[in-house]
C-alpha cells in the first residue's frame, strides 16, 4: 500500500485497502462555510437528530461573503450562527480568515487524519499531511450526523520532486505547470502524492499552495508525503524543480498555461493578491518585497487580502501592511475577497486581472468578458508595478525606469 | 430502482456548474431551482422544454467547476431522470447521487440523436434504445445503496435508525 492507502485503511479500521474499494472512514473534522454551510444545515435538519457526532469536530467559517454584501448573504451568516448556538459546534466569523487557512492554523491535525469540507479546495490540507477531501453540502450534513464518510479508494499518481526552485520561481509556478500538463480533468477521482527530495525544500506555505490546486486537475486528494519514494502507485511523474519557470494560466482555464515571457507586455488593470492559494505570510512578504519603495501603476487597482487574521497580524509586525498601503494598494479584511466574484473588487468586461487565486473560468470574478490570469504573488506584484506583465526573473525586475 | 424512460438531450464536453445552474440563481429556494436548469448552457430554454424523466447524454467532465450542490438539485427539480456522461467531475457525481439523482458513466453521444426515447436500468447500468443495449460502468456499492434509499439523507436516517424514533 502507498501512504495514502495506509491512512485510508487506518481511518476505515481495515488492515488493507485496494484501489476502487468502497470504504467507510472516520473523519477528524467536518467543515463548511457561509455559502455551502446553510444548505448543509438545512439537510442536517432533515435527518432529525438532536446532536452532531462531536461538536468539537464540526467547524463553520464565515469567510466567503464577509462583511455581507447583500441581505441574503447576511441571512446565510445567521443560519450558521444559529446552528452553532444550537449544537455547540465551532464558528469562525468577524473576518478571521479563509476556511482552509483557519483549519491549518487552529485545528492542527495528526498526520494522515481525514478532513472533509463542503468546499472544493479542502484538498489544501494535503500540504501539511492531512487528507482533505472536498464534498457537497449533503455529504457534510451526513458526516455531521455520523462522523464518517464513504469513499472509493483512489488510484494514486505520484509526483516525484527533485532539486529546488531558481530565484523568482515559486510553488504557484510548479502547480500551474502540473495543471497545464494533466489538464483540468486529468486526475479526476485520483489522488496526487508528492514525494522526493525536492519536497524537503518546500515550506508548509508552499506545499499548501500546491495542494490547494489539486482540484484544478480534478483530484480528490493532493497530499505531501515525507517519503522519498512510494510503493503501489499507478504512475510516477518526475519533476526537477530547477527546470520550472514562471508561468501564468491564461483566460479562461487554469490549464491554459503559458510562460510569463510569452505574455510579457500584456496590459493589466487589476491585481488581486490573496486567497487560500496564496494569501499566507510568505506570499505577503513576496508582494511587499516587490512593492517596497515603489508605487503601483496608475492604471491598476491592486487588492491585497491576507488569508487570515493571524497572517494580517504578522504582516503588521513586519512593515508589510505599510509598504503595501504606501504603494497604493488596498488591503482588505481577511477572507475570500473577490476570488469567486461575490464582492470586494469585481471585474468589468474590459478588465484584465492578474490574480494569485486558483480559478479563471469566464465570470469567476464578475463579467464573463473580463480576462483573468492566474499567477504567483511575485509575478502579480510586478505586473501591478508595471501595469503590464513582466518576466519576474529579469534583473531589473522587468525594466523599471 | 425503477426503469427510467425519457427523451435524450445531448450536451458536449466540460459542461460546468455555471452552465447547469448560473451563480445568480444560487440563492433561490430549492423548489424554484428547476426553472434555471441549464440556463447558462447553449440550450437556454432547456428548463421550459424538458419533461419528467428526460435524460441528459453528455461528454466528458460533466459538472466541473464549483462544488455547488444546487446544480444537480436544479436538474432534478426540472425533472431530469438521469445524466449519462462520458465522465463526471467527482464532486458533481457524488452530489447528484447524494440527492438521489442517478448518473451513469459511458459515452453515448454517437449513438443517440436529440429527442430519441431511451430507457435506463440504473441498478444494472444498462441503457436501452429500440433493440440495442449499451453498458455503463457499474455504480459503486455505496452509490447504489444511497440511490436505493432515495438519497444520502434518507440513507443516514435508516442507518442511524432515526425512522423508528420519529
Ligand atoms: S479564497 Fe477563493 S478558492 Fe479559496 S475558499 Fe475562498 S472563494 Fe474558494
Amino acid at each position: 500500500m502507498n501512504i495514502i492507502e495506509k491512512h485510508l485503511a487506518k481511518a476505515a479500521d481495515l488492515e488493507k485497502v485496494s484501489v476502487g474499494e468502497d470504504i467507510r472512514c472516520k473523519v477528524r473534522l467536518v467543515v463548511a462555510h457561509d455559502v455551502t454551510g446553510p444548505m448543509a444545515v438545512e439537510q442536517f435538519a432533515k435527518i432529525k437528530i438532536e446532536e452532531v457526532f462531536d461538536p468539537q469536530r464540526v467547524v463553520m467559517v464565515i469567510d466567503h461573503i464577509y462583511p455581507a454584501s447583500t441581505v441574503q448573504a447576511r441571512n446565510m451568516h445567521w443560519i450558521l450562527k444559529d446552528f452553532t448556538k444550537r449544537y455547540g459546534t465551532i464558528l469562525y466569523e468577524h473576518g478571521q480568515g479563509v476556511v482552509h487557512q483557519i483549519i491549518s492554523e487552529n485545528h492542527a491535525q495528526n498526520y494522515g487524519d481525514i478532513i472533509i469540507g463542503a468546499d472544493s479546495h479542502t484538498c489544501t490540507a494535503g500540504g501539511y499531511g492531512v487528507i482533505g477531501i472536498g464534498v457537497g453540502s449533503t455529504e457534510v450534513a451526513a458526516a455531521m450526523a455520523t462522523g464518517t464518510i464513504d469513499l472509493e479508494v483512489p488510484e494514486v499518481v505520484e509526483v516525484n520532486l527533485t532539486g529546488s526552485f531558481k530565484p523568482f520561481v515559486t510553488a504557484k509556478d510548479l502547480v500551474l505547470t502540473l495543471i497545464g500538463r494533466f489538464g483540468t480533468d486529468g486526475l479526476t477521482d485520483k489522488a496526487i502524492l508528492f514525494t522526493g527530495p525536492g519536497v524537503r525544500g518546500l515550506s508548509k506555505d508552499e506545499r499548501m499552495t500546491v495542494s490547494n490546486m489539486g482540484i484544478e486537475m480534478g483530484a480528490m486528494i493532493s497530499f505531501f508525503a515525507d517519503e522519498d519514494k512510494d510503493e503501489g502507485v499507478a504512475q510516477t511523474v518526475a519533476i526537477e524543480l530547477s527546470e520550472i519557470i514562471p508561468v501564468v494560466a491564461c483566460p479562461y482555464s487554469p490549464a491554459n498555461i503559458k510562460p510569463v515571457q510569452e505574455v510579457a507586455g500584456t496590459e493589466v488593470t487589476q491585481v488581486v493578491a490573496g486567497s487560500c492559494t496564496n494569501g499566507r505570510l510568505s506570499d505577503m512578504k513576496a508582494i511587499a518585497e516587490v512593492l517596497r519603495g515603489k508605487h503601483i501603476h496608475p492604471d491598476v487597482n491592486m487588492i491585497v487580502i491576507p488569508a487570515s487574521a493571524r497572517v494580517y497580524e504578522e504582516m503588521e509586525k513586519h512593515d508589510y501592511c505599510k509598504v503595501i498601503r504606501d504603494a497604493g494598494a488596498v488591503l482588505l479584511n481577511p477572507g475570500c475577497g473577490p476570488c469567486f466574484g461575490a464582492h470586494q473588487g469585481l471585474a468589468a468586461d474590459r478588465d484584465v486581472v492578474v490574480s494569485t487565486t486558483n480559478r479563471n473560468f469566464p465570470g469567476r470574478m464578475g463579467s464573463r468578458e473580463a480576462k483573468i490570469y492566474l499567477a504567483s504573488p511575485v509575478t502579480a506584484a510586478k505586473a501591478a508595478v508595471h501595469g503590464r506583465f513582466v518576466d519576474p526573473r529579469e534583473p531589473s525586475g522587468g525594466g523599471e525606469n | 430502482m425503477d426503469i427510467i424512460k425519457g427523451r435524450v438531450w445531448i450536451f458536449q464536453d466540460n459542461v460546468d456548474t455555471d452552465q447547469i445552474l448560473p451563480g445568480y440563481a444560487m440563492a433561490e429556494p430549492f423548489n424554484e431551482l428547476g426553472k434555471y436548469a441549464m440556463k447558462g448552457s447553449e440550450k437556454v430554454d432547456f428548463a421550459k422544454r424538458v419533461r419528467v424523466g428526460d435524460i441528459i447524454v453528455a461528454g466528458k467532465n460533466f459538472g466541473c467547476g464549483s462544488s455547488r450542490e444546487q446544480a444537480p438539485v436544479a436538474l432534478k427539480e426540472a425533472g431530469v431522470g438521469s445524466v449519462i456522461a462520458a465522465s463526471f467531475a467527482r464532486i458533481f457525481r457524488r452530489n447528484a447521487i447524494n440527492i438521489g439523482m442517478p448518473v451513469l458513466e459511458v459515452d453515448l453521444r454517437e449513438h443517440f440523436n436529440e429527442g430519441d426515447t431511451i430507457s435506463v436500468d440504473i441498478a444494472k447500468g444498462l441503457i436501452f434504445k429500440d433493440n440495442t443495449t449499451f453498458y455503463a460502468a457499474p455504480l459503486s456499492k455505496n452509490a447504489l445503496a444511497t440511490l436505493e434509499a432515495g438519497g444520502l439523507i434518507e440513507r443516514v436516517r435508516k442507518e442511524l435508525g432515526v425512522e423508528k424514533r420519529w
